[in-house]
C-alpha cells in the first residue's frame, strides 16, 4: 500500500493545479472602489514620523492639517481651520477651527489637538521629526496656546510667510496617541501591525484593513465633516485599495488586465498604450512637468587645484552648461514626455515659478569660444581632450546613483556631448547611500548628476541654497560664501519673513534670475508625469501636485463594467 | 554511539554557524560607506540635527565593534532588534511575511519534489521511452530558462490569454468571496509563482533522481525481486525509491533554508507578499538590524534543516542507524 502514496499525492496535486487554472477570475466587484498599485508598501501609518512617500501617499487621506494647499491653484485654502486673522506684525496667528469635526472613533476634534500635535509631538525634544525644523525660526520654536475648545492661537519669533503653508501640517488625536508619547513609544505607535481602528484622523478615509507587502485597504469615514454643495456627504467612494506591485512591468499588466484603474505612465510606455486608450477603456493624461529635477553639480571646494579654478568659474559652468544636448535627452531618454528645466523650480510650482528664467541651449560652438577664450583651455598635446596652461587635461568623474536607470543613461548622454568639446569624462554611478556620504560627509567629488524633489513653496528649498544649509553641497565648509550665495541667503531671508505675496515672489525672482545666471546647479530636464486612468472616472484634471484624482473626496466613479 | 548522540554532537557542530553567519553579514553590511539615516540628508525639509538624533537612538555613530556587541546583547535577550524603516521590533515585520513565504515555497518544493521522484523513476526504469525523452527535455528548459525569464513569459501569456492573476496573493474582491471562493482565489494566484519556483528545482531533482535511480535498477537485488515476480510497481515505487533517494533526503535538509530565502525574485515578480522584497529593501537601505534578523532565522532554518537530514536519513537507511558510519 506504501508505494501508492506518492502517486495519489502527485494526482492530487494535478488536480488542484487543473482546477486552479479552470476558475475564472472576477472582477469590478466594487464599483465605488479604487484600486491603486504602489511599488513600495508603506512602512508606517504614523504621519509625524513617516519620511518615505510609500508611507505619506496613504496617510494623506488619512489626516489633515489647520490648512490645506490647492494644488491647481497653488493657494493655501481653509481645512480643519475654518478661518484665521494675523496680528500687523505678523507675529500672532488665531485659527478658529472648523465646529463638528469628528475623529474616525466619533471622538470630537478640539484645539487640544492641535496644541497635543505641536507642544507633545513636534517639539519633543525626545521625538526626532522633520516638522520641528520647519516650525523652528530663527532657532525659536513656534508656540501654540488653546484659547478655547474652537480657537488655537500661534506666536511667532519672527513673521513667517510661508507659515499658512506649513500649517497643512497633519494633526493627530489626543485621546489615542497621549499614551504613547507619555511612555515613549510614539516611534513605533501607529505601525503596520496596528489595529486599524486605532489608527484616527479626520481625513475623509480611514485603514480598514492591512495585509503588510499585499495591500492596505481605505474605507470611508463615516464621520467625514465635508459634505458637497447639495449637502450630501462625503466621500463619495467606498474604499480605496492600494496594491503593493513592486515590479512596473507587473503593475502595467495589471492595469492593462483592468485590475487597478490607475498607472504612471513611463516614456517607454506611451508608445504601447496610447494605441490602446479606446479598446482597454482608459485615458492617457499629462500632469504637467514633475517637481523632480535632474541637474549637474561641481564640487566648488574640491581638493585638486586646478579643478577647483575650473569649478568655481562661472564662465565655465556656463560653457558646459550650453554643451548639454536636452533634446536629445528629451527625445531618447523619456520618448518626448519631458520638458527643459532652466529655473530651480519647476514649471509645475504655481505663483513662483519664474518662466522667463534664462535658457542654456544646447550650443557647441558657444562652449567651445567661452572654454577657449574665457576659460583658456586649448588640446595642447592633441589627444583630442581640452588642457590648461599647466597641461592638466579637462577630465571629471561624473558620479550618480546607480539605482535610478534615468540618471545613470542622462548621465552618459552628458559624457558624450563633452567628449565631442574636448571634455573627458567618467560616469560612475554609485550605490544611494555611498554617493549621500561622500556628497555631505566625506566631500570627496567632483562632478554630480542627482535630483532634488523641488518644494512647493521655495522656502522649503532654504536648506539647498543657503550657503549655510547642510544640502548645499557644492560649495561646503566655506567660511567665505561667494558674492551671490551671500544674496541668496539675504533673499530667501527677506522672502521668508515677507508677508505680502508680491514682494515675496519678486525676492523668488531674483534668486531664480540669480541661480540661472550663476549656475551652481546646471539644470537638465523635468520629466512629465503621465497617467493612464480608467474611464469610468470621467474627466480628470490631473496635475503634477495634486495628482489624477484631487480633490479625493469628491471623486465618483461609474459604475465598473466588466 | 548513541543516535542521541550522534545528533547532539551533529548540532553542537553546526552551531558556529549561528554566530558566523550574522558576523560576516554584519561585517559586510558595514564595509558599505552611510547608514539608513542618510537618505535623509537628501531630503530639502530634514536638518542635520535631526538626523544625528536618530543615529545616536541607533548607536550608529559608533565603531563597528561596539555596535556589534550591542547587537549581541540584544540577541542574548531574544530580542532582534528594531526596523529602522518600520519603527517596529524585526520579529513582528519578519513573522508578518514569513508565512507568505513559506507558502509560496512549501507548494512549491513539494510539486517539485513528489513529480521530480514520480518522474524519475518512470524515467529510469523506460530509459528508451518517448516519456524519458520528453521529461529530459522539460528538465533541460528548467535548468536553463532563468526564474525570472520564466515568470515574465508566464504573466504575459496569461495577460493574453487570460485564466491567471498576475499576481499578489489574493484578488481584489477577495473578501466577498466564500470560503471555498477563497482557496481557489489563493490556488490561482499560486499558480505561476509557485509553478516558477518549483521548475528549476524539479529539473535538478528529476535528473538527480533518474540517474540513482536507473544505478539501482542494475542492483543484483531488484533481479532477486523479479524472479520472485514482485510487481514491477513494487519494485520500483517501493525498493528502488527507498535505494535510490538517500542524496534527495540529504538535500531536503540543506532546502529548509531556501523555503524562506528562494524566493525574493519571483516574489518581487509576481507581487507576492513575501519576505523577498523587505529584504531587498533591508538590505539597499542598510536597515541593518532586519537583514541580521532574517540573517538569524536563515542560520536556524540551516541548523535545523540539516538535523532534520540527518534524523531522516537514520530514518530511511537503517545502515546509519546500525552501520559504521555513525562511529565514523
Amino acid at each position: 500500500m506504501k508505494s501508492r502514496i506518492p502517486v495519489i499525492f502527485f494526482a492530487a496535486s494535478l488536480i488542484t493545479a487543473g482546477v486552479a487554472f479552470g476558475a475564472s477570475g472576477a472582477h469590478g466587484f466594487f464599483d465605488k472602489t479604487l484600486v491603486l498599485a504602489v511599488a513600495t508598501e508603506p512602512k508606517t501609518f504614523n504621519v509625524m514620523v513617516a519620511q518615505e512617500t510609500s508611507s505619506t501617499e496613504i496617510t494623506q487621506f488619512l489626516f489633515e492639517g489647520l490648512t490645506a494647499f490647492d494644488p491647481r491653484t497653488g493657494q493655501v485654502i481653509p481645512k480643519l481651520a475654518a478661518s484665521w486673522e494675523r496680528s500687523d506684525d505678523g507675529l500672532v496667528w488665531t485659527f478658529r477651527l472648523m465646529s463638528d469635526v469628528r475623529w474616525s472613533d466619533g471622538a470630537p476634534f478640539t484645539a487640544e489637538d492641535v496644541r497635543f500635535t505641536f507642544e507633545e509631538i513636534i517639539f519633543n525634544p525626545a521625538i526626532p521629526n522633520g516638522a520641528r525644523d520647519i516650525f523652528t525660526l530663527r532657532g525659536k520654536p513656534v508656540s501654540v496656546r488653546t484659547v478655547s475648545d474652537t480657537v488655537v492661537e500661534f506666536r511667532l519669533p519672527e513673521p513667517f510667510a510661508p507659515f499658512l503653508f506649513a500649517l497643512s501640517q497633519p494633526i493627530v488625536p489626543k485621546h489615542i496617541l497621549e499614551k504613547a508619547v507619555r511612555e515613549g513609544t510614539f516611534q513605533s505607535a501607529w505601525g503596520l501591525g496596528e489595529d486599524p481602528s486605532r489608527i484616527v484622523g479626520t481625513g475623509p478615509f480611514r485603514i480598514a484593513q492591512v495585509l503588510p507587502g499585499e495591500r492596505v485597504e481605505l474605507t470611508r469615514n463615516g464621520y467625514y465633516w465635508k459634505k458637497d454643495h447639495a449637502g450630501r456627504p462625503l466621500p463619495r467612494l467606498d474604499r480605496i485599495l492600494f496594491l503593493i506591485i513592486p515590479s512596473p512591468e507587473n503593475q502595467l499588466l495589471r492595469f492593462l488586465d483592468g485590475e487597478t484603474d490607475v498607472y504612471a505612465v513611463r516614456g517607454v510606455d506611451y508608445p504601447l498604450l496610447k494605441p490602446l486608450e479606446a479598446r482597454k477603456g482608459f485615458k492617457i493624461y499629462s500632469a504637467g512637468p514633475s517637481l523632480g529635477s535632474y541637474f549637474v553639480a561641481f564640487n566648488q571646494q574640491t581638493k585638486t587645484p586646478w579643478k577647483k579654478k575650473w569649478f568655481q568659474s562661472r564662465d565655465f559652468r556656463r560653457a558646459l552648461a550650453f554643451g548639454i544636448d536636452r533634446h536629445s535627452m528629451i527625445d531618447i531618454v523619456f520618448n518626448r514626455l519631458a520638458v527643459k528645466q532652466c529655473s530651480p523650480l519647476s514649471p509645475s510650482v504655481p505663483l513662483y515659478h519664474d518662466p522667463d528664467a534664462r535658457c542654456y541651449d544646447y550650443d557647441p560652438v558657444v562652449t567651445r569660444t567661452i572654454l577657449a577664450d574665457v576659460v583658456g583651455l586649448a588640446d595642447k598635446n592633441e589627444d583630442g581632450i581640452l588642457d590648461d596652461d599647466e597641461g592638466h587635461p579637462l577630465e571629471i568623474v561624473l558620479m550618480t546613483n546607480a539605482e535610478d536607470p534615468t540618471r545613470v543613461e542622462l548621465a552618459q548622454m552628458i559624457r558624450e556631448d563633452w567628449r565631442k568639446l574636448g571634455i573627458k569624462v567618467h560616469v560612475q554611478p554609485l550605490e544611494f547611500n555611498t554617493l549621500v556620504t561622500k556628497l555631505t560627509v566625506t566631500r570627496d567629488w567632483e562632478a554630480v548628476l542627482i535630483g532634488l524633489t523641488g518644494p512647493v513653496d521655495p522656502h522649503f528649498g532654504a536648506n539647498v541654497w543657503l550657503s549655510s544649509g547642510n544640502l548645499h553641497f557644492w560649495n561646503q565648509g566655506t567660511s567665505a560664501p561667494f558674492y551671490y550665495e551671500t544674496r541668496i541667503d539675504e533673499l530667501f531671508q527677506e522672502a521668508s519673513t515677507a508677508l505680502d505675496p508680491e514682494r515675496r515672489k519678486a525676492f523668488y525672482k531674483d534668486w531664480q534670475f540669480l541661480a540661472v545666471e550663476e549656475l551652481p546647479l546646471i539644470y537638465t530636464v523635468a520629466p512629465e508625469i503621465v497617467y493612464a486612468v480608467r474611464d469610468r472616472f470621467g474627466d480628470l484634471h490631473p496635475t503634477a501636485l495634486g495628482g489624477p484624482f484631487y480633490p479625493i473626496d469628491e471623486l465618483e466613479p461609474r459604475r465598473k463594467i466588466s | 554511539m548513541s543516535i542521541r548522540g550522534f545528533l547532539l554532537r551533529r548540532f553542537f557542530a553546526s552551531l558556529p554557524l549561528f554566530f558566523l553567519l550574522p558576523l560576516l553579514t554584519f561585517w559586510l553590511l558595514h564595509l558599505v560607506p552611510g547608514n539608513y539615516f542618510d537618505q535623509l540628508r537628501l531630503n530639502p525639509q530634514v536638518s542635520q540635527a535631526t538626523v544625528e538624533k536618530y543615529e545616536e537612538l541607533y548607536h550608529l555613530k559608533e565603531p563597528v565593534a561596539i555596535q556589534y556587541f550591542y547587537w549581541l546583547k540584544q540577541i542574548s535577550r531574544f530580542d532582534l532588534g528594531f526596523s529602522f524603516a518600520y519603527k517596529q521590533p524585526v520579529l513582528d515585520v519578519l513573522a508578518s511575511r514569513l508565512g507568505n513565504t513559506v507558502l509560496l515555497t512549501g507548494v512549491s518544493f513539494f510539486w517539485a519534489w513528489l513529480t521530480a521522484i514520480f518522474f524519475g523513476l518512470l524515467a529510469a526504469r523506460y530509459p528508451r521511452s518517448f516519456l524519458n525523452r520528453a521529461l529530459e527535455g522539460i528538465a533541460y528548459a528548467g535548468l536553463s530558462i532563468p526564474n525570472f525569464f520564466l515568470c515574465m513569459l508566464l504573466l504575459y501569456g496569461a495577460s493574453q490569454w487570460g485564466g491567471l492573476p498576475l499576481g499578489g496573493m489574493r484578488g481584489v474582491d477577495y473578501e466577498v468571496l466564500s470560503v471555498s471562493g477563497k482557496l481557489m482565489d489563493l490556488l490561482r494566484h499560486l499558480a505561476i509563482p509557485s509553478f516558477v519556483l518549483g521548475f528549476g528545482v524539479f529539473a535538478f531533482l528529476f535528473r538527480l533522481m533518474r540517474s540513482q535511480a536507473a544505478e539501482t535498477l542494475d542492483k543484483d537485488y531488484i533481479l532477486y525481486l523479479r524472479t520472485w515476480r514482485i510487481p514491477e510497481s513494487k519494485i520500483l515505487f517501493k525498493h528502488v525509491a527507498r535505494n535510490a533517494i538517500n542524496p534527495l533526503i540529504t538535500l531536503l535538509g540543506m532546502q529548509l533554508p531556501a523555503l524562506v530565502s528562494g524566493a525574493a525574485l519571483v516574489e518581487i515578480f509576481t507581487g507576492w507578499p513575501g519576505l523577498g522584497q523587505v529584504m531587498l529593501q533591508a538590505v539597499r537601505t542598510q536597515d541593518i538590524f532586519l537583514v541580521l534578523g532574517n540573517m538569524v532565522m536563515v542560520s536556524c532554518l540551516l541548523i535545523a534543516g540539516n538535523l532534520l537530514a540527518d534524523v531522516l536519513l537514520l530514518w530511511v537507511d537503517p545502515r546509519i542507524r546500525t552501520g559504521r558510519e555513525v562511529r565514523a
